[in-house]
């Protein structure tokens, strides 16, 4: 009988273990996009930061990122305040650059894709 | 006898004419490497200086030397800053204010018009210019008085993303930077000269204007370029920058901030 009761609970605390791990590791993955703008002609800091400035007022954009050296940004949004590309193309145009190529991922841009 | 008197007081008023007109030049002295700062903005205190450092939102003061001396943290993207009567001037790029420090306390420039991505400011007595890079244009602060220079475009008297200002003698001094020239206003917000459009400026992002010379940063191009006041080009400057973001004169000595290498490079003057 002990043995039993001793099997369910590590049984029990195995599956909640795993159920909260997939949990996090979903919250991790699924809850934002990032997002990874390369920018033409990004080498002025008064336009670099100007495009941060507009980034930031996307609504829920966080950690916004910008390489004036390498000519690119990286933010993340809520998933469900996702920008098109379209109006990412705006808010880059506007700060006066051209976004040569938007990416969207559900992990973030690790510093080889950056 | 005669004639000849006449010749030597023609040669004579020539000559100091000449040298009167002669512009004064500027030698390499020494590059300080800083520590961890990238500079936008620099300005001076009359002893120290004080650098802006955007990329981790402050300011700092430091000696001749680069050796930090004190730290002003918490500004957001600060640009393009001035010091005048005890008072630091920071235009605060992403929340559109200018914070004024003056031992140790924080207040605010009141303005009536809305700025979008303040970049510089010159304050002269009670005169204050502010460059207003996302609406391309300058606005010019007297008292309670607010009135607008410039506006977007290409022509005299227009402006494209102008990133510097600065005041001399009832005028108006601007880094017109994207239209790769300089812009001289008077108060009453007319153009009056454009300096540097025969130069091959790539980005003017920078200047300082002295009893007799202009100085520019030519950011892209990684030059200085230094004029008279009537806008002849007499020097450039080449030394080991990094993106020039800016100029200021302390004691016949110039101070050029370099962006990317996070450096000062120093000049003297010699007649």
């Amino acid at each position: 009988m002990k043995t039993t009761i001793k099997t369910t609970a590590i049984t029990l605390v195995m599956l909640f273990a795993t159920l909260f791990t997939t949990n996090t590791v979903n919250a991790q993955t699924t809850e934002k996009t990032y997002i990874k703008i390369v920018v033409d002609g990004l080498s002025c800091p008064f336009c670099a930061y100007g495009l941060e400035k507009n980034l930031k007022k996307l609504k829920g954009a966080k950690d916004v990122f910008i390489s004036v050296e390498e000519g690119y940004t990286t933010f993340n949004v809520p998933k469900e305040s996702r920008p098109t590309e379209d109006e990412l193309k705006k808010i880059v145009k506007d700060a006066g650059f051209t976004a040569r190529e938007i990416s969207f991922s559900d992990k973030p841009f690790t510093k080889d894709e950056k | 006898m005669k004639n000849k008197m006449l010749w030597l007081i023609l040669c004579t008023f020539w000559l100091v004419s000449c040298s009167d007109n002669k512009s004064p030049q500027w030698t390499f002295k020494e590059q300080i490497q800083l520590n961890d700062i990238s500079p936008i903005g620099i300005a001076s205190d009359g002893k120290n200086l004080w650098l802006s450092d955007p990329d981790k939102n402050r300011v700092v003061k430091t000696d001749l030397k680069g050796k930090i001396l004190e730290e002003i943290p918490n500004l957001q993207r600060p640009m393009h800053i001035e010091f005048s009567k005890g008072k630091l001037f920071v235009p605060e790029y992403l929340t559109d204010t200018i914070p004024i420090i003056e031992n140790g306390r924080r207040s605010f420039l009141p303005l009536s018009s809305k700025l979008n991505a303040p970049a510089s400011i010159a304050v002269d007595g009670n005169t204050i210019l502010i460059a207003d890079f996302y609406n391309h244009r300058i606005i010019l602060k007297k008292g309670d008085k607010e009135t607008i220079i410039g506006k977007e475009g290409h022509n005299q008297g227009e402006l494209y993303y102008p990133t510097d200002v600065a005041i001399h003698k009832d005028l108006i001094y601007v880094a017109d930077a994207y239209n790769n020239r300089i812009q001289i206003f008077d108060k009453q917000g007319n153009s009056i000269q454009v300096i540097g459009e025969k130069d091959n400026i790539n980005v003017a992002t920078g200047i300082a204007v002295s009893g007799e010379q202009l100085f520019v940063t030519d950011f892209e191009g990684n030059r200085v370029l230094i004029y008279d006041l009537d806008g002849n080009l007499v020097q450039v400057l080449n030394n080991r920058f990094d993106k020039p973001a800016d100029g200021c004169i302390l004691d016949n000595r110039l101070y050029v901030a370099s962006y990317f290498n996070g450096a000062i490079t120093i000049f003297d003057k010699r007649k």
